[in-house]
């Protein structure tokens, strides 16, 4: 009988362990095969990949992703400060009257936007956005980008400004200072580095955003701009394209693209390791 | 009540604030809006009938629903019989270094980008399972309807259910794990009392958790059901109503993001497709909340 019991434990315990390896292994796979198919298309093609234009079904050599590069940093470039802004506030007012109506209203509606697909939200921008300007822009695909991150901003802000203990609140208002520069003076600087891996998480969601932008940001593909209210481009969406293509020439510089922004999101990633990890010691 | 300051300092953040429920109104009355018209049109039929023909004026959205329906099961399927297991392990076996590496590859999974894991299953994991679980589930098993078809190009229902799934594991991991390490240790240390083996405390305590991971696994299916890069790569694209897995299909997702950007040209395509995702949106918001109110009950009953 006491024979039997730990006999089940044992095969309990390498039965768990086997399955684990196996739900682990096809993150591994991923990154090792995106990383060797892209890296080889960009050391091939070197600096013309930042630099050229995607290349025709027909031509020889594979040409770079210059317009979706520019295009995308200049939509992250405008999202990421209005994320940040908009996700603090809503976080500085749950997180300081917790218990006020309007505070629970918006901590619940920050949950029912994070679980809107984010193709909704490229079709309600169409709608309030592209089709009165009558055209795709920049602009649109930042909206979308700043609606898609704001729950995750709101969630990641909220998190770390509740995790200052009220005591440094309470040092604060005994020494007479508002509320406002309790904010801005003690609760931020004490809560910077999680403020600081708040914004790179937020950073992560808007580079990695594909389907936000399918009917905001345009497709052009035939040069670089950076006016906000022009068509744009945007690694993601490059990828989205050219992977299920017929053609061999942009399957391999979708592979391109993908270990380019593999690649950001894991610098982003490490960054964030090391500040969450320096935090705990 | 609050202070006259305390009034001013309320009213200061409140306007930004508010952006977020600005967003979801407008979100959801966009949305509503839009589907007015084709709803109107062609009454509850445009959600029983299979028909996607632009040319013609008919439209029904049962398949793509059906589609994105059982896709989620297949992929919460998947990411149950991965994340429990991933989850006994991490909270259990592992220590240290090594537990450390473990999560952060989960983490890591967690925040991938879904273009990215797009990208590696239409290239690999499609082919991988044709060859390993389709064909050989077809050979032997094609008396059971949900293998009786033979898989033709491997993008299929399977395939994106699958996918799906292995893209939202590390997200019900890190909800399964952060209920399973909030259970006291009474609880563990009163099943070791009694001679319990750790097979068996492991499994008491997972019942103990039970209601959370059946949110999780809500949350994880909401998920899953607007997942749409990872589909539209994966699923094949095609109107097909049947009950095998290894047919191509669609979900309302991947249909949108193949038929919209033409859909202008036809008088409702366009409406037609925001009544679908209005269906997806409902269904998303009321399972997401469900799940979230069930977790923090769950936490506050059992966390005493």
């Amino acid at each position: 009988m006491y024979n039997w019991r730990k006999l089940i434990d044992k095969l309990f315990t390498y039965i768990v362990i086997a399955v684990s390896i196996v739900a682990i292994s096809p993150v591994i796979h991923l990154i090792i095969t995106v990383l060797l198919n892209g890296t080889m298309v960009i050391v091939k093609t070197g600096i013309n990949f930042f630099i050229s234009l995607p290349p025709t079904p027909f031509s020889k050599d594979f040409g770079g992703i210059a317009p979706a590069i520019v295009g995308s940093l200049l939509m992250t470039f405008i999202s990421l400060p209005i994320t940040i802004v908009l996700g603090l506030f809503a976080a500085i007012l749950t997180t300081e009257f917790p218990k006020n109506t309007i505070s629970i209203v918006i901590d619940t509606i920050a949950k029912s936007l994070a679980s809107i697909p984010t193709i909704a939200v490229s079709m309600i921008v169409y709608t309030i956005i592209v089709v009165p300007m009558k055209s795709f822009s920049a602009l649109a695909g930042s909206i979308a980008l700043t609606i898609v991150s704001l729950p995750y901003a709101y969630t990641y802000f909220s998190t770390t400004l509740r995790s200052v203990p009220f005591t440094y609140r309470e040092a604060a208002f005994s020494i007479a200072m508002s509320r406002w520069s309790t904010v801005l003076k003690i609760l931020i600087p004490v809560a910077r580095r999680g403020i600081a891996t708040a914004i790179l998480m937020t950073l992560a969601r808007i580079l990695g955003e594909t389907a936000a932008l399918l009917f905001t940001a345009g497709r052009f593909r035939n040069g670089v701009t950076i006016s906000p209210l022009a068509p744009a481009d945007a690694i993601p969406l490059l990828i989205f394209d050219f992977v299920l293509s017929p053609y061999e020439i942009w399957r391999q510089v979708a592979w391109g693209a993908s270990a380019l922004l593999l690649l950001s999101y894991m610098i982003i990633f490490f960054a964030v390791k090391f500040l969450v990890k320096e935090v705990k010691l | 009540m609050l202070s006259r300051k305390d009034k001013l300092f309320f009213m200061s953040l409140l306007p930004l604030s508010l952006s977020l429920l600005a967003i979801l109104i407008i979100s959801i009355a966009v949305i509503g809006i839009r589907s007015i018209d084709s709803i109107s049109f062609f009454g509850p039929k445009l959600y029983t009938m299979n028909v996607w023909d632009p040319e013609a004026e008919v439209y029904g959205l049962l398949a793509p629903i059906a589609g994105s329906i059982v896709t989620s099961v297949i992929a919460i399927l998947t990411a149950s019989f991965f994340s429990i297991p991933l989850t006994i392990t991490i909270a259990e076996y592992l220590k240290g270094s090594t537990k450390n590496i473990v999560s952060s590859i989960v983490e890591l999974m967690g925040g991938l980008p879904t273009i990215i894991y797009a990208v590696w299953a239409s290239q690999y994991l499609v082919l991988f399972l044709k060859q390993y679980v389709m064909d050989p589930l077809h050979s032997y098993l094609s008396f059971i309807p949900l293998f009786s078809c033979k898989p033709v190009t491997g993008f299929s229902v399977l395939a994106a259910g699958i996918s799906i799934g292995i893209s939202i594991t590390p997200y019900v991991t890190a909800l399964i794990l952060e209920a399973y390490q909030s259970i006291p240790s009474t609880y563990r240390e009163a099943c070791y009392g009694i001679g319990a083996t750790r097979y068996e405390s492991i499994k008491i305590l997972l019942s103990l958790a039970r209601p959370a991971i059946i949110a999780a696994l809500v949350l994880g299916f909401a998920r899953s059901l607007g997942e749409t890069t990872i589909a539209v790569t994966t699923i094949g694209n095609s109107m097909n109503l049947n009950l095998c897995l290894f047919s191509p299909s669609y979900t309302v997702s991947a249909l949108i993001a193949s038929q919209f950007a033409n859909a202008y040209l036809y008088p409702y395509a366009e409406s037609v497709l925001y009544a679908g995702m209005l269906i997806l949106v409902i269904i998303s918001i009321l399972l997401s909340l469900y799940g979230s109110t069930t977790i923090i009950r769950w936490r506050s009953r059992v966390i005493v």
